[in-house]
């Protein structure tokens, strides 16, 4: 189930918002909240439910293993099992085929290719997991005795499939009682409403045009036409991604959660760094506390650490080597700024913007382009010399104009840009916010009616 | 400031639930606009519930049966217009994905193979749509092979025409497409040069000279009466015949066509332009009957035209729209005999031949399994014309269905339109399950009171 469809808007949320509500007994919501993620999950792929389980009781035990063998090698031996075990079920059933392809062109095997679709939202809850039994090992938190929580925490349908990857000791205290409370609720709808609205009427308009352009560049393609196409591919995935991230955050603060931000304004970064301190924040501290600071961080050997992390975040992303050329190009822009800073230091503000934008938008070709020969054919329309920007694309652009600049003023940190806005803001907003959340709620609505499925593009990684 | 929120959260809340409850109510089952058949509450089954069909079906019923649903999508058509400015734009392109899978056999049924051929880039100018796509030079050869094949295997049985119409981009009225008249002109110009044996027909050339006149539909693919009309002007010239005039016809109308390329847009553009459905019958008296898609035995009563159609699906006024075989007799006693082999676009072609022949035998080379060579030499058929749109000429696939038709055509994937279906649709079309149930049969149909067939011949033959 995905939360821009009508099902789950005026089906599944509203039930589940009666029967949360019902009581107050933390446990009865906590086992409520449970039940309505599993069938949330099992909606579109009921079979792995049962790996989503597995996971979780995998975990769960090997937490409490690790507390009773505590300062012995047993401790260690169950944190590896624990890591053999979840990055085992993702290579399996997200790089199955991906390693076999790699394996089978050095030698040809001699069974077929694994025929396994991609698990939803794998590459999250793993995370999720191993990072609980890694921070139980490290002492970080004691474990959870509650298997019904333990469950609960894994599977919470706000954030189950697309993140953010919320760590344990982000919410370890909001998983028994919670305070909930009318400001949080309302603050809740008011997130979720806006992330609804950035996906259904941004990120789908936008992603209508990026299918037209991206999916199959025809001869007529310039090249002004493929920079505009990518960028608005750019502007889809931001909308898309964050406006699931904004979506999971609202509904987890209706319910009395608080999820960590995963986005902050990335498109106004001044740097490769600094974009990846605002993009998908949750993956990047996972790396950064799991992967790149025990590999030494920036005290031993820095640029691998860098190299390699990047080459993983790619990997995470997806079972194909565009990914990884795709991680592989950041980490490699990150070691050239760190060695360039002082280039950096001196150039203007307005400057690294363009040149971080520049970047980024590239990249996306090599994030958008599995096929190698498509991104090839791509690639030699971005550089092919034709500097008119074609009839369609013109036309198009003018058509979605208001749309398009919509999506600039969002992109815009204005909090940042105007910090003392928000105090004088908040005022006004407190009577313009209902009315808003019902045209952003009614706007999405309207815009989904004759729509097919439309799942958010994370839901693939 | 908890006031406040309080108020707020429970409004929202009856926002939502005001939907919610709602849509527990019965509503419509059929969306005229996207011509198909809403989704109906799935039934469940452990098997579809683990192959994740149960879900999407779900889905899909949410999807379909929001209070107001044709009102919110009108509606919605509005906000994507005002997505941008559209001054001094009077055209725009609308881009529509190609379908991988046509799973909708109600909406395969009306879209045929124009949807497999037109997906891409849409030009809405002033409310009327044209495709981009304005031919295929490089499919011509193979087709004019085709009809050389057909005139070989007829040699000394019938005459064969291709009769191919252009494209509604060859008559883009905006300078700057001319060029798009070429390319079509270019594909006509390569199935003519190809053909060795049959005679051609400058469809195109007649058309460009009433290029002043409505000769495509804006909302729909198809071409308009007057178009067909001088189609077949053009194949009257090649056969040697003289065309009836226009006026000698009576002339019948019906408002608010709203067609195919409406569906495929949704523009809210186009739906402020619908068109005015004309057309014209022949002077002469004729009957029809339809076949299944290989059974000669069973014809079930048809008519040359239609007038029960209305709203968007006036195009099927023709023949009574799309089936596998249609057999036309006329009070034209000369003793002469036509086929034509066509996608939908010949059937506002077919109904004028009425004029010139005593028997029309319209095979439709997407659904037919007649073995149409046997067919044409048993009847002793003299002229077999092709009268198609281009776009039926543009792929192997659809050329292919054209070559095996002479032996016993393939068909089309999904199945083809035989009276179940064909019935089941055209009563969910209008929306009258009580009269027109699956099981009732198109002679039932055209019996109907409530289908208002009120063709001349056809009243007199049934009274």
């Amino acid at each position: 189930m995905v939360f821009s469809s009508l099902a789950f808007l005026y089906g599944f949320l509203p039930l589940f918002v009666i029967l949360y509500y019902a009581t107050n007994v933390p446990n009865i919501r906590n086992f409520t909240l449970l039940l309505f993620s599993y069938f949330f999950y099992a909606w579109g792929e009921p079979f792995w439910v049962l790996l989503l389980a597995f996971s979780s009781v995998i975990d769960f035990a090997n937490g409490l293993l690790i507390e009773r063998f505590r300062g012995t090698w047993k401790a260690k031996a169950i944190l590896a099992s624990s890591i053999i075990v979840n990055f085992g079920m993702l290579a399996a059933f997200k790089y199955g085929g991906f390693l076999y392809d790699n394996f089978n062109a050095l030698i040809p095997l001699p069974f077929n290719r694994p025929v396994v679709d991609l698990p939803l939202g794998i590459s999250f809850y793993t995370f999720q997991t191993v990072s609980y039994t890694i921070d139980v090992y490290r002492n970080t938190f004691r474990p959870q005795r509650n298997f019904t929580t333990f469950l609960m925490y894994v599977s919470m349908f706000p954030q189950l499939v697309a993140g953010p990857i919320v760590r344990y000791n982000e919410i370890e205290s909001q998983l028994g009682q919670r305070q909930i409370n009318w400001d949080q609720i309302w603050s809740g709808i008011n997130r979720f409403a806006f992330g609804l609205f950035k996906k259904v009427f941004v990120a789908n308009a936008t992603g209508s045009l990026v299918v037209k352009y991206l999916d199959n560049p025809s001869s007529d393609l310039t090249s002004p036409d493929a920079w505009i196409g990518l960028t608005l591919f750019s502007i889809q995935l931001y909308f898309d991604f964050s406006g699931y991230s904004d979506m999971a955050i609202g509904l987890g603060r209706m319910f009395g959660f608080e999820f960590p931000e995963n986005f902050k304004h990335p498109y106004a970064a001044i740097s490769v760094a600094d974009f990846y301190r605002r993009w998908h924040i949750s993956l990047g501290k996972f790396f950064r506390d799991y992967v790149y600071i025990p590999l030494g961080g920036n005290r031993k050997m820095q640029d691998r650490n860098i190299f390699v992390v990047w080459a993983l975040t790619g990997l995470w992303h997806g079972a194909s080597w565009n990914f990884v050329i795709w991680g592989v190009y950041f980490g490699v822009f990150m070691i050239l700024e760190k060695y360039a800073m002082f280039i950096l230091k001196k150039t203007p503000r307005l400057l690294k913007h363009f040149y971080t934008l520049l970047l980024i938008i590239f990249s996306r070709s090599i994030f958008y382009y599995v096929d190698f020969e498509q991104l090839k054919r791509f690639w030699s329309k971005l550089f092919s010399g034709n500097y008119t920007i074609s009839q369609g694309m013109s036309i198009d652009l003018l058509n979605h104009v208001f749309l398009l600049s919509l999506a600039i003023i969002l992109c815009v940190p204005w909090d940042e840009l105007f910090p003392r806005m928000e105090s004088r803001v908040r005022p006004i907003y407190r009577w313009i916010s209902l009315p808003l959340v019902l045209v952003m709620i009614a706007a999405s609505t309207v815009l989904l009616v004759g729509e097919t499925y439309n799942p958010f593009i994370y839901f693939r990684f | 400031m908890r006031t406040t929120t309080f108020y707020s959260v429970i409004s929202f809340a009856l926002c939502l639930a005001i939907p919610t409850i709602m849509m527990l109510n019965k509503s419509e089952s059929v969306s005229v606009d996207e011509k198909r058949v809403l989704a109906t509450w799935p039934e469940f089954s452990w098997v579809t519930y683990q192959n994740g069909s149960y879900g999407a079906a779900v889905d899909a019923y949410f999807d379909d049966h929001l209070p107001g649903r044709t009102s919110i999508l009108h509606f919605a058509d509005r906000v994507k217009y005002y997505w941008g400015a559209h001054p001094n734009v009077p055209e725009r392109t609308v881009y529509i994905k190609p379908k991988k899978e046509s799973a909708d056999t109600a909406q395969m049924q009306f879209l045929d193979d124009f949807n497999q051929s037109y997906s891409g880039n849409m030009l809405i100018i002033e409310g009327a749509v044209y495709t981009q796509n304005c031919g295929s030079p490089g499919m011509s050869p193979s087709f004019a092979r085709m009809l050389n094949e057909y005139s070989t295997k007829l040699k000394g049985h019938a005459r064969v025409f291709s009769c191919v119409a252009p494209l509604s981009s060859a008559f883009i009225p905006v300078e700057k497409y001319q060029s798009y008249r070429g390319r079509n002109k270019a594909t006509l110009d390569a199935i003519r040069d190809n053909l060795n044996g049959p005679n051609f027909c400058d469809v195109l050339g007649e058309l460009t000279v009433h290029q002043d006149e409505k000769l495509f539909y804006g909302t729909d693919h198809h071409w308009t009466a007057r178009g067909a009309y001088y189609g077949y002007v053009a194949f009257c010239k090649s056969a040697g015949l003289t065309p009836v005039p226009l006026e000698q016809m009576e002339r019948r109308e019906k408002s608010g066509f709203l067609g195919s390329l409406y569906s495929l847009t949704r523009d809210a553009s186009v739906r402020e332009h619908p068109d005015l459905f004309e057309y014209f019958k022949p002077n002469i008296s004729a009957t029809a009957v339809r076949f299944t898609e290989s059974d000669l035995r069973r014809p079930i009563k048809s008519s040359v035209f239609c007038d029960g159609f209305n709203g968007p699906s006036c195009y099927m006024t023709f023949i009574c729209g799309d089936a596998p075989l249609v057999k036309i007799s006329t009070g034209v006693k000369n003793g002469r005999k036509a086929a034509v082999v066509k996608n939908s676009m010949g059937n506002a072609f077919s109904v004028y031949l009425i004029s010139h022949y005593e028997e029309i035998w319209v095979f439709d080379f997407r659904y037919s399994k007649h073995v149409m060579l046997d067919i044409i030499r048993a009847e002793k058929i003299n002229d077999l014309i092709f009268a198609l749109g281009m776009y039926g000429a543009m792929s192997s696939g659809t050329i292919n269905m054209m070559r095996k038709l002479g032996e016993g055509g393939i068909g089309m994937p999904p199945k083809a339109p035989e009276n179940s279906l064909r019935t089941d649709s055209i009563s969910t079309i209008l929306g009258n399950d009580s009269t027109l149930s699956k099981s009732t049969s198109m002679e039932q149909a055209l019996d109907t009171n409530t289908f208002k067939i009120d063709s001349t011949q056809f009243s007199k033959r049934t009274q």
